[in-house]
């Protein structure tokens, strides 16, 4: 009797926790999904095509740097901001770039717009996920199937 | 289930503290060993180095809670003891494991990305994992009764359950400045096995460092509290 009496209060505690659990995670659900351009810490050059309003807007854009473009000229770095999708944003900074901005390496712009080429204030390099010593890099290019540069 | 009284999971643990240490600072040391001699990462050069510390740290802050709310939903329902002795004990190794995961964090956020701290998504939900294991040892010590301070506790962990896959996803769901995992990740590790065993090396002494650990403030609490019952009853 007693047994039975004490599993009718783990199942009612068990059902409690559920339900508070349950509502908890759908709340957090609900705010993240709709705060997720928010949430989202930088805009690829191609969401910009369908941005209204970007000039002037502060915003963060990222991707690679493009082959071949990154230039100095006039005491400012020049360089394009590239996605997947092969459009490209022409960026403008002023300051010294971190240590492992590189070409073909990925890299987060923060600025504005102005006459369509982006001001950068600041620069980041964005690392990723790949860790590789310089040794097995060598053995993939001599097996020719190295992708970088 | 019920049998497990923490007096009898202190003695359990005891007995094998010494066997732990033990392993934890072989599996330590061979890590550290192994980490002078690696070659450098060819994009990042040394500073790839601090990734042996912040990964395993980061993988056990997050293990930590898990451990932390299941236990803590055990005790809730079962009304068991030994559940929220090893919740209260567990919060404490948790809270230091997320501040060494920041710190190492921005030194090497500093180094590779060129800022200390950005409000990203991971980022974010790590400071907040943290802040969560900081209030949960403050409630547990901001009552006068310890089963009410594990009751309110216990409730904060479970609630703080909600954050763990978003720290753990939140580089997929969202643009981050963090990168994506290397290890546990759909494709493979994208790291080399040199690099991958390290990595494992170390995590697996950290964690066993982390059991002996939790198994010295588990036993401290179970004898503090025989110390204040046996007072209680001469009084």
């Amino acid at each position: 009797m007693r047994i039975i009496k004490l599993n009718n209060q783990i199942k009612k505690r068990f059902i409690f926790l559920l339900i508070i659990f349950a509502c908890f995670s759908a709340s957090i659900f609900l705010i993240s999904y709709s705060l997720k351009d928010q949430i989202a810490y930088f805009v690829e050059p191609t969401d910009l095509k369908n941005m209204d309003g970007i000039e002037n807007k502060y915003l963060r854009v990222g991707g690679l740097v493009k082959t071949n473009s990154l230039k100095f000229l006039d005491g400012n770095w020049v360089f394009e901001v590239v996605d997947q999708n092969q459009n490209s944003v022409n960026v403008i900074f002023s300051k010294t770039l971190p240590n492992l901005v590189e070409e073909n390496k990925g890299i987060i712009v923060e600025g504005k717009f102005i006459d369509n080429i982006f001001v950068a204030e600041i620069v980041l390099a964005k690392h990723d996920e790949n860790y590789m010593p310089q040794s097995a890099i060598d053995k993939l290019k001599e097996e020719g199937k190295w992708r970088g540069n | 289930m019920f049998a497990i009284t923490p007096n009898v999971l202190s003695n359990f643990m005891n007995s094998l503290s010494r066997y732990i240490i033990l392993l934890s600072l072989i599996l330590i040391s061979v890590s550290i060993f192994l980490i002078i001699f690696l070659e450098n990462d060819y994009y990042q050069g040394i500073s790839f180095k601090i990734m042996f510390i912040h990964v395993p740290t980061a993988w056990l802050s997050l293990a930590i809670f898990l451990v932390m709310g299941i236990s803590s939903i055990v005790g809730l329902i079962f009304k068991s003891p030994t559940a929220f002795t090893v919740a209260r004990s567990l919060s404490p190794i948790g809270l230091i494991m997320s501040i060494i995961v920041l710190v190492t964090g921005s030194i090497w956020g500093n180094l590779t990305w060129g800022a200390y701290w950005v409000w990203d998504a991971r980022l974010t939900s790590m400071l907040i994992l943290a802040f969560i294991y900081l209030g949960h040892i403050l409630l547990l010590y901001s009552f006068e009764h310890f089963q009410k301070a594990d009751f309110a506790a216990s409730v904060l962990a479970i609630i703080g359950l909600v954050n763990l896959p978003i720290v753990k996803f939140s580089v997929d769901w969202w643009t981050t400045l963090h990168q994506e995992s290397s290890v546990l990740r759909i494709g493979g590790p994208s790291m080399t096995n040199d690099y991958l065993i390290t990595l494992l090396v170390s995590f697996f002494g950290i964690f066993m460092l982390t059991i002996f650990w939790f198994s010295n403030i588990f036993y401290i609490i179970v004898e503090k509290r025989k110390i204040e019952r046996s007072k209680l009853l001469n009084d």
